[in-house]
């Protein structure tokens, strides 16, 4: 999604600040921040051992939390990346009393990072909606997850009715259930789904910060990103922003999948990172053949190159990459990038909400050109009219979902160049008939378009 | 007076309607869907065909804005 600045409310980056220590660890390890305490349970942290790491949640006004989000320059960790003070700044000049809605749904389906969070530490994440409802002053949040066998719902809603009972000064929680699809997690398929829609994008001609689907202003904040804020109003903005690398705010959680020793692992990235100092601290040993960093509608970083990138906004910018969602999926030397490219290709075409008829006609397409390219049967012709065929699907979309494949399959024919070439040749990687590497799901048959689906 | 027009993606149902009165400012696509290569329809006779496109669209996809109406034109963008 493109930004255009018009409100500048936080400072430039100063790259020029000493930087903090590098630390990288899971849930209990030293050094972190988010993910300190004890290691994973089945239950996860219960209020009386949050508050006592933590202590109360600061006794901050809305302008207190604002000036938070402000001095912080704390930045969405759904994918998209905005500055939260910016949308909440945005919803205040709006009118109407606002929505907020934390979007705990992590529809990424190999990311686990969210789903971890709300599970171990749900009292982090409620301390931040608690603080994010204030600086918006309302006196409701709604919880946001999808359905299905990993939902942190329960770990979520025993967490809230303990802190009711608790009488925490917290604004009102409703829990909010949904169906479990790629696209359903997408900000408006989210605000439409609590307004009581269906659960697919919205097609919006103002940002939800300035209207939702309800008519007021609606902010979406991911559950890493409301984390965060409960973090760093504890320790103060200054010292969380100095834990991020210079000019990328904050430390920054992760997923590994892929060729790693624990896929679905979560880390916890303090300081000046790289790639591959992510991967060194699962056990990979070097640079792998290539990393796919920000999710199914990622991008393709070669092995050796991505393991030098530092993990921070402006590296990967300047790779075309974004941190997006966090997730990092390791592609191993004699793995055929074109082969899992595919696989995630099919499986977001089938992910399409079914509304918007490029993304309905593109996409499956899409999908079979990029099986033809793996399966060396393609041809250079072929693949002329592939990356026409691209041309045409992106900006298509009310939602970014078409913008994602196209992405994807950009950075893919750019970081596989060379197999691209043998594959054009008729001679594709032995590896087709190997397991697949990154656990892509069974893709749905089609576009869902039936109402039920999305309810 | 500024006005902007915008094809509702999840409504266009590839009528290709506004691409014969809209012309100027809409491309098909492939598949006949329509988008908005140039927004503005800052004249009479611009506004004259907005409004024509809009009033044939058998979807209602085929949306004129006020330009004045909103933060959206002040350039916020939010994900």
């Amino acid at each position: 999604m493109t930004v255009v600045p018009a409100l500048s409310v936080e400072p430039a980056a100063t790259d020029a600040r000493p930087s903090a220590p590098l630390t990288i660890g899971g849930f209990g390890d030293p050094g972190t921040l988010l993910l300190s305490g004890p290691t994973a349970t089945p239950e996860g942290e219960d209020l009386a051992g949050h508050s006592q790491r933590w202590g109360l949640l600061p006794d901050l006004d809305g302008a207190g939390v604002r000036a938070l989000l402000r001095d912080s320059r704390l930045d969405g960790r759904g994918g998209g990346g905005f500055p939260v003070s910016r949308k909440v700044e945005t919803a205040r000049m709006s009118p109407g009393h606002a929505v907020v809605i934390v979007n705990a749904s992590e529809s990424e389906p190999i990311s686990r990072k969210d789903r971890a969070l709300c599970t171990q530490r749900p009292h982090l994440v409620l301390d931040g909606a608690a603080l994010l409802a204030r600086a918006l002053d309302v006196d409701e949040v709604v919880v946001h997850v999808h359905r299905g066998p990993a939902s942190a719902s329960g770990a979520l809603s025993l967490a809230m009715a303990i802190r009711r009972a608790a009488r925490l000064p917290d604004p009102g929680w409703r829990l909010s259930e949904g169906p479990d699809r790629y696209v359903s997690g997408e900000s408006s398929a989210v605000a439409g789904y609590v307004d009581g829609g269906e659960a697919r994008p919205r097609f919006t001609d103002r940002p939800l910060a300035v209207a939702g689907p309800s008519g007021r202003p609606t902010v979406v904040s991911n559950a890493e990103t409301v984390a965060q804020l409960a973090v760093l109003a504890r320790i103060g903005p200054m010292a969380w922003n100095a834990l991020g690398a210079p000019s990328s705010p904050g430390p920054r959680l992760v997923t590994l999948a892929g060729a790693v020793t624990r896929p679905g692992r979560v880390l916890e990235l303090t300081g000046p990172g790289t790639i591959g100092d992510l991967l060194a601290a699962d056990g990979v040993p070097g640079p792998p053949a290539a990393v796919l960093v920000g999710g199914f509608a990622g991008t393709w970083i070669r092995g050796d190159e991505a393991w030098q990138t530092p993990f921070s906004r402006e590296s990967l910018d300047c790779l075309g990459a974004s941190p997006g969602c966090g997730l990092l999926a390791v592609l191993p030397h004699g793995g055929c990038g074109l082969l899992e490219t595919a696989r995630i290709v099919r499986y977001l075409a089938g992910e399409s909400a079914g509304q918007c008829g490029t993304c309905v006609a593109g996409l499956p397409r899409l999908a079979e050109d990029m099986e033809a390219l793996a399966g060396g049967a393609l041809r250079r012709r072929g693949l002329r009219k592939m990356s026409a065929l691209a041309d045409t699907v992106l900006g298509s979309g009310a939602c970014g979902h078409p913008d994602g494949v196209v992405r994807l399959i950009r950075s893919t024919l750019d970081v596989f160049a060379d197999d691209v070439v043998r594959h054009l040749a008729g001679s594709p990687c032995r590896g087709g008939a190997d397991p697949p590497i990154l656990l892509v799901p069974d893709p749905a048959p089609g576009p869902r378009t039936d109402p039920g689906g999305w309810a | 007076m500024s006005v902007t027009v915008r094809i509702d993606p999840t409504l266009c149902r590839g009528h290709a309607i506004c691409a014969l009165f809209f012309s100027d400012g809409v491309e098909l696509d492939r598949w006949g869907f329509g988008r908005v290569v140039d927004d503005r329809a800052d004249s009479d006779r611009l506004l004259k065909r907005a409004r024509r496109a809009a009033a044939a669209c058998p979807n209602g996809a085929f949306i004129i804005g006020d330009d004045a109406a909103g933060p959206t034109s002040s350039g916020v963008a939010i994900t």
